[in-house]
């Protein structure tokens, strides 16, 4: 366990000495995030109505809820991304077989490769809610962060599942993955990122159900803007749990089975 | 103590066709039936150093890789130090260094040093021993200051001696080179096969197994030279035995009697 934590250690710390390699994006990443906090922000004002503000979680303004659910839902993202993009990569700059020659494992090597995307995507939405705490009265003094790091951990880890999914799929087929966008497209109309799912036809209620991200949004809107505690969120917590003890080993064993069937067929560094 | 450095036994390897447009979907699946080895055996003594000589296609790559464990054989067996490629695959790894020729697999913005460093920590290597062989390893290949220098502004050949260097920091008993030469210059070409026969084979006793274009480098490295033919070894013995056996005066001639293709296919380019 502590070899595999210093083995994870090793490729956090190669992504972040090649990421310190530029200067400018941390900069531009700042005045993005001022810029979205700005755009959501108007978008509230212009939209916000008795009605709309009814239809919202009790003291949320539309501003609040369309911040949170958008920067969160950016970890589905990465999620989904981050570990196609590691393998993505390794194989074009050729680095993926000088690595698999090493002690290291594929599957370390690839959760290795994703902690540096998430540990930026965090930095991405603390400096969007900084941004919107700042200008716009984002309410952060309002939010149990106990609850924020558990509701972020376990939802890290079922989003893991569905993005070792991906690279499986990747390695296998070499392109871009229709299943990663199809879930993109389905999670955004059904995940709560926008809109309340209540406010859905009854089947996309179920469909909502079914999905991760539904249970991280709410779990997270609870613990950053109504300061709900371990017990309040435990639900959606243990339902996200549910998903990470399901998606994680069936993911990992669909990519192992994804690498030895290229090195069977010998593509393994195909593009 | 195992017995040989390494040990092929029967060994088969088969690739599927390459399907191409709305096919390629079944490509992952698809059953090998184009055979790139055929019944290989071949077993090298400790210290023992052995070239593979072939025309492109011969199968003397794909050889090398199910030896490196980046691909899984058809049929048979091949062992690392014993160690199975296949069913040991991490203690085999442990076992070998491996060098594809080409001058990629390292990252563009880290320097020589950093890369070094991180390969050699996944091989488990402490600190201080990297400390103590990166600097002795850089100034046995001349790499002057390409240690503290990021890859992406070094030339093609010294990359290329930087990946010996990482193949040889974990100092293994077996050492597996694909066309090792290929990029660098005549002089560096030189001081390299000096060093791999007086540091590596004489010094250290490291077991070589390397495809090689090039005759003067066979002769001067091998002990042995295994010829390939459509992916059958058909002649194995010393360089001299194998001229006597095919009543010639060169290794080109040999070759040529032995394979039935002409001694100038072996110049040609890599495909």
């Amino acid at each position: 366990m502590i070899r595999m934590l210093r083995d994870l250690w090793l490729f956090f710390q190669r992504d972040l000495r090649i990421a310190s390699s530029y200067r400018s994006p941390f900069v531009l990443e700042l005045v993005e995030a001022l810029f979205g906090a700005a755009t959501f922000y108007y978008v509230a004002r212009f939209v916000d109505s008795a009605e709309l503000r009814a239809a919202l979680p009790q003291g949320t303004s539309y501003f609040t809820y369309t911040l949170v659910g958008v920067v969160f839902f950016d970890y589905l993202n990465t999620a989904l991304d981050s570990f196609d993009h590691s393998l993505e990569e390794a194989r074009d700059t050729g680095t993926l077989e000088p690595l698999l020659v090493t002690q290291v494992s594929l599957p370390v090597i690839l959760i290795g490769s994703s902690l540096y995307p998430f540990a930026l995507t965090t930095l991405r939405v603390a400096i969007y809610l900084a941004w919107g705490a700042l200008l716009f009265g984002f309410p952060l003094g309002a939010a149990d962060w106990a609850s924020v790091l558990v509701v972020l951990a376990t939802t890290l880890l079922s989003f893991a599942g569905l993005g070792i999914f991906s690279s499986a799929y990747l390695l296998l087929f070499k392109r871009g993955n229709p299943s990663k966008w199809f879930f993109l497209g389905v999670s955004s109309l059904v995940g709560g990122m926008l809109f309340p799912v209540d406010i859905l036809p009854h089947w996309l209620q179920v469909v909502a159900h079914l999905n991760p991200v539904t249970y991280a949004l709410d779990a997270m809107r609870g613990a950053l803007l109504d300061g709900a505690g371990l017990a309040s969120v435990g639900k959606p917590v243990l339902i996200l749990l549910v998903f990470a003890l399901v998606l994680l080993p069936c993911s990992v064993a669909a990519f192992s089975w994804a690498l030895r069937r290229t090195k069977i067929t010998g593509t393994l560094s195909h593009r | 103590m195992p017995d040989f450095a390494i040990s092929i036994n029967g060994l088969e390897k088969s690739f599927p066709k390459a399907y191409t447009g709305w096919r390629a979907v079944v490509q992952p699946f698809a059953a090998p039936s184009l055979m790139a080895l055929s019944e290989v055996s071949l077993e090298i003594k400790q210290g023992e150093a052995v070239a593979l000589l072939g025309v492109n296609g011969a199968g003397k790559s794909t050889l090398l890789r199910i030896l490196s464990t980046l691909l899984i054989p058809t049929k048979g067996t091949a062992r690392i130090a014993g160690f199975d490629c296949v069913r040991e695959s991490r203690a085999a790894r442990r076992q070998l260094g491996y060098h594809a020729g080409s001058d990629l697999g390292f990252y563009a913005r880290l320097t020589g040093e950093q890369n070094l460093r991180f390969f050699g920590r996944l091989n488990y290597l402490k600190d201080s021993l990297l400390d103590s062989r990166i600097p002795v390893l850089a100034k046995q290949f001349d790499l002057g200051d390409a240690l503290g220098r990021q890859v992406r502004t070094l030339s093609s050949g010294t990359i290329q001696k930087l990946s010996l260097v990482r193949a040889l920091l974990h100092e293994p008993k077996v050492l597996i080179l694909d066309e090792p030469t290929r990029s660098l210059d005549a002089l560096a070409a030189g001081d390299f096969r000096r060093f791999l026969k007086t540091e590596v084979l004489q010094r250290r006793g490291t077991s070589l197994l390397f495809a090689s274009h090039t005759l003067p480098e066979i002769e001067m490295l091998a002990d042995r030279v295994a010829i390939l033919n459509e992916g059958r070894v058909v002649a194995v013995d010393r360089p001299e035995a194998l001229k006597r056996k095919a009543g010639t005066g060169t290794l080109e001639e040999a070759f040529s009697k032995f394979t039935g293709h002409s001694g100038h296919s072996l110049e040609e380019p890599r495909s």
